[in-house]
């Protein structure tokens, strides 16, 4: 048995974050007893709507978030317990909607700093409807075996070294929640563990006092002793001792009292908890309260490691006297285990899960990003450049000096290309826009394809073909791409011709074939070929896309990652361009009229539509 | 809990129709004069001067002084401001109107479970004390308003008759709705003071604590607390009180000089028992302190390097409960840091150190204490089988 709360009670939880880690802390415990989960509902308007995800064991459970405690309660009508985390401004409002709910019996509040005033009108509101409001400041409420109400307990593992599984004889009454833990503990340790633990809060008026809870254990037959730990401030202890003293009872009653320490401190300090005070003329001293207290017929240790001994000698006792029957030790094994993790049980070796990715070129698990296991900050410290970074992520190794300098100069030369062309353009119409700069170059991006830069692919692609099965015969392979391909791609230009050479295929032809070792047999090639076209029509020239794709094939790059170097130089160009636009303030662009043919029909009628019937 | 300034307390009089006699508060002290000059009653009354400060004991400090003209009084608030008492100093005074008087009455209201309890005598100042037993109470549940018959019934009870009752009941009927409505805890007059040639009442002394709890509805509190424990904070303690008031969880400390056992627990519950376990053992402590709510570790080593450097301590008590949810490697990764950086300004030379802790990670919080030993420092560490308090024990028996 127990008192409060028992296998069937239920839970909302008014709150947020707080709120939702002790529902996982209280998943814990049910999973620990075997039973469903206590928490159905939460209460936080600016979640609402949203299913949190709790664990049960390995299950998860999605628990709703409800705006207001009326549609909470009606969808869940086994719902009796309410416990608040919600911040000491709103937390009136809360508890008194939850006391005034047909169904609540029980409002429990952790939440610390609620104004005195309002802890008392709560209690009243309680009294009034014959309901338990307990805290504020209360960690919760744990019944072993049956339900727990709030963080109260721990770690799973502590659950179970405290025996919190399965019910035991010792009720357990605190103001501070770090010491119900403890003494929970302690019970477990010399005697046989816990009914019920309630934490009352240590606020100068807590909701509930001792005595409540004391008559309560009282007609709960399973409890035969009752620790309770009290401290200086109020007059709830002495309230306990007039309790015990005024009949014969039938639990035992252990007591420990803190702030005894008052009588050397300064007069009128406050410890950490708001209730812990001592009053005008020593009145709620914890000297007064021990005495009190033993005399009323309670084990009082003079400190709290004496706990121990009293709980073991009041065990003794009633196990003496046929009181308590010990309970069978239970062996830990069969007790569950929290579900693993999938990461702990794959390193112990015990479960093999299959990659969804697989990679080669980078590693982040170690303290900074490796590229082909050379950590980034130690490729910056040996001199690398951005030209290495490429080779190692896209070529999967660290070119030479000589190649890197070749990627440098290709990607310099095809940044940009003013702003006509497709791909800036299409940046800055989005920039115009007043489009954010990833989505305005990605504009222009999309406009990478068969028309504008894909030639760098197709070139390297062909004139690679070329080399190698038409070495010789340059007629051959012109007369096999007329009929399988149509123009060669990186061949001609709109304006640029023999007697008007593009610059920038000039420069990067003579420094890869003059200022390098580099074996260029697909650009020798392609110039072989360009002699041949340009014989025939002076702009059929080599064009830079065809110069770059030629020299990336030499230099041992695949044709499918040739567009990577006009899509990298590119986005320099049109990263440029958009930030260009926005610092200029441009004008959203619109197409005038006349740029336009309207090749269209004149305004025309529109007819009826059909019905249906008539259909 | 908090307790407010005089001044502060005398506000709230006026604004809820309580009378007071007429004051002023200064800081400095040339101001003195100018306000005579706005002032008739500082010219015309007999004054007196207080330091307007939370200290305890105020008179037999000199720090009241009754019966001055405007000339004794510029010179007493000259003597005052800027006086050293103990660790503080006096930065206030309060200049208020001697009023000459016929009776002097007690009247208080306390908070208690149910509301509040209204406290009236005919025998108030130095003589409530002995005439305790004449005191007259009146419970007032919360949210009630006790009606004018209660009020005027109580008077006469006490011993007040005629228009004086009248007068009275009215003056509690007024403090009853101040206490409501400014989130009071208590208010204590004493004396209330009658001049009967006019008819004049004034509350010459009070004493007034509010609810610190509740100042998110009270917009216009634009004060601070005052120290509650009889002097001034030190500077020590203002600071790990702007710590506690920053962070998530708290941290919490009270220095008490003279002491050797150092304290540095976890809970607010546990720390008070720490506290008295060294006091039984008949040792003497040199601080109170918690820290709890699962602190950030910057926090909790800020705590312990401000106890650390608590002057000549032999022990330092790291003790705590097994916490529910306060993550023990990480509140110990604060106290370890603290401990070093202590340790390197010599701090902690023959200190002994004795932990004792259970919760979450608490092996590995644990563990990474019993390292310390590695590093020079003299420190013993137990778990969860150690009962709470007997690492006092072992370290007043060491």
């Amino acid at each position: 048995m127990s008192i409060l709360v028992n296998k069937n009670s239920r839970a909302v939880i008014i709150g947020g974050r707080a709120g939702l880690n002790a529902a996982k802390r209280m998943a814990e415990f049910d999973f620990l007893c075997d039973k469903p989960l206590t928490v159905q509902a939460f209460v936080y308007p600016p979640e609402q709507g949203q299913q949190k995800e709790i664990y049960h064991g390995a299950r998860i459970e999605n628990i709703a978030v409800y705006s207001s405690l009326e549609p909470a309660l009606s969808e869940n009508p086994d719902i009796d317990v309410a416990l608040i985390y919600i911040g000491a401004e709103r937390a009136y409002d809360a508890a008194k909607q939850a006391l005034e709910a047909d169904n609540i019996r029980l409002v429990s509040m952790i939440t610390e700093g609620v104004p005195e005033r309002d802890s008392k009108r709560l209690a009243k509101i309680a009294q009034e409807k014959g309901k338990i409001f307990n805290g504020p400041s209360s960690i919760g409420i744990l019944s072993a075996g049956m339900c727990r109400l709030g963080v109260i307990g721990g770690e799973f593992n502590n659950l179970k070294k405290c025996l919190l599984y399965r019910p035991g004889s010792f009720g357990v009454i605190t103001k501070s929640g770090g010491l119900s833990n403890e003494t929970m503990w302690l019970c477990a340790q010399n005697g046989d563990g816990i009914s019920t633990t309630v934490s009352i809060g240590g606020d100068a008026y807590p909701g509930t006092d001792f005595v409540t809870y004391l008559e309560m254990f009282e007609n709960d037959p399973e409890t035969k002793a009752v620790v309770l730990v009290g401290e200086v401030g109020g007059s709830l202890e002495e309230e306990a001792a007039e309790w015990l003293k005024k009949e014969k009872r039938r639990i035992r009653l252990i007591a420990v009292v803190g702030g005894t320490c008052q009588e050397v401190l300064p007069q009128g300090m406050k410890f950490g908890h708001a209730g812990a005070k001592e009053g005008k003329g020593h009145s709620g001293s914890a000297r007064s309260k021990m005495e009190k207290l033993a005399e009323a017929g309670a084990l009082v240790p003079d400190t709290f490691g004496g706990l121990s001994k009293c709980i073991k000698q009041v065990y003794e006792e009633l196990k003496a006297e046929g009181i308590i029957q010990p309970e069978p030790e239970v062996d830990d094994a069969v007790l569950p285990e929290l579900p693993k993790r999938v990461q702990e049980v794959m390193k112990e070796g015990e479960v093999v899960v299959e990659p969804l990715v697989r990679t080669t070129i980078a590693d982040d698990r170690g303290e900074e990003p490796r590229y082909m296991g050379y950590p980034a900050s130690e490729l910056c410290k040996n001199g690398y450049g951005i030209e290495h970074t490429i080779g190692l992520l896209w070529g999967k190794r660290l070119p030479s000096d000589e190649e890197a300098e070749i990627i440098k100069r290709i990607i310099m030369i095809s940044a940009d290309h003013g702003p006509a062309v497709s791909g800036a353009f299409g940046t800055i119409i989005a920039s115009c826009a007043g489009i954010d700069m990833p989505q305005a170059v990605s504009a222009g991006m999309t406009m990478i394809g068969p028309r504008f830069g894909g030639a760098v692919t197709d070139a390297g692609k062909y004139f690679k073909m070329g080399a190698e099965e038409y070495p010789n015969d340059i007629p051959g392979f012109l007369a096999w791409m007329k009929k399988n391909v149509g123009p060669v791609p990186g061949i001609g230009h709109r304006v640029k011709s023999v007697k008007n050479p593009d610059q920038r295929v000039k420069y990067l032809v003579d420094y890869v074939k003059n200022h390098t070792n580099l074996h260029t047999p697909v650009l020798n090639f392609a110039l072989e070929v360009e002699k041949v076209t340009t014989s025939k029509k002076g702009n059929l020239i080599l064009n830079v896309d065809g110069t770059m794709g030629c020299i990336l094939v030499d230099l041992g790059y695949p044709s499918h990652t040739l567009n990577g170097f006009f899509v990298l130089a590119r986005t320099i160009g049109m990263i440029g361009h958009w930030i260009d636009q926005k610092e200029q303030n441009s004008r959203l662009i619109r197409l005038y009229d006349y740029l336009i043919n309207y090749a269209v029909k004149d305004e025309r009628e529109v007819p009826n539509m059909m019905t249906k019937e008539e259909a | 809990m908090a307790k407010i300034l005089e001044g502060t307390a005398m506000k709230f009089f006026q604004k809820w129709g309580i009378p007071t006699p007429s004051y002023v508060v200064i800081m400095n002290p040339d101001k003195l004069k100018q306000l005579a000059e706005a002032n008739k009653w500082m010219h015309e009354s007999k004054l007196v001067v207080k330091a307007h400060e939370a200290i305890g004991g105020r008179f037999k400090l000199g720090l009241v002084k009754l019966g001055l003209n405007l000339e004794e009084a510029d010179a007493a608030v000259r003597e005052m401001i800027g006086k050293k008492v103990g660790t503080s100093e006096i930065k206030q005074v309060i200049i208020a109107e001697q009023l000459e008087h016929d009776e002097e009455y007690y009247i208080s209201i306390h908070s208690n479970r149910y509301g509040s309890e209204l406290l009236l005598s005919k025998y108030g100042g130095v003589d409530v004390e002995e005439n305790w037993d004449k005191v007259q109470r009146l419970d007032i549940g919360i949210d009630e308003t006790p009606t004018k018959e209660q009020l005027t019934d109580l008077a006469l009870k006490a011993g007040f008759n005629g228009d004086i009752a009248d007068r009275v009941a009215k003056i509690a009927g007024r403090l009853q709705l101040c206490f409501e409505n400014e989130d009071a805890q208590s208010i204590e007059i004493n004396p209330l003071v009658i001049r009967k040639s006019d008819m004049r009442f004034a509350a010459l002394d009070a004493v007034m604590n509010v609810d610190w709890d509740a100042r998110y509805r009270h917009p216009d509190w634009d004060f601070k607390p005052v120290s509650e424990i009889g002097r001034p904070y030190s500077e020590a303690e203002l600071q790990i009180m702007d710590i506690d008031s920053r962070i998530k969880g708290s941290v919490k400390f009270v220095e008490v000089p003279g002491g050797e056992v150092a304290l540095l627990p976890a809970g607010g519950g546990a720390s008070v028992f720490y506290s008295d376990a060294v006091v039984a053992r008949g040792g003497t402590i040199a601080n109170y302190a918690e820290y709890s709510g699962d602190p950030p570790d910057w926090a909790v080593e800020a705590l312990t390097e401000t106890v650390c450097a608590l002057p000549n301590i032999k022990h330092v008590i790291v003790g705590g409960a097994i916490a529910n949810f306060t993550d023990v490697k990480a509140t110990f990764t604060g106290i370890i840091n603290g401990f070093r950086a202590s340790k390197d300004k010599g701090l902690m030379d023959g200190v002994k150190i004795w932990v004792r802790r259970g919760g979450p990670n608490e092996l590995a919080g644990l563990e990474m204490m019993r390292k310390l030993a590695e590093e020079g420092f003299d420190i013993h560490v137990f778990d969860r089988s150690m009962p709470l308090t007997d690492i006092v024990d072992l370290a007043m028996s060491s």
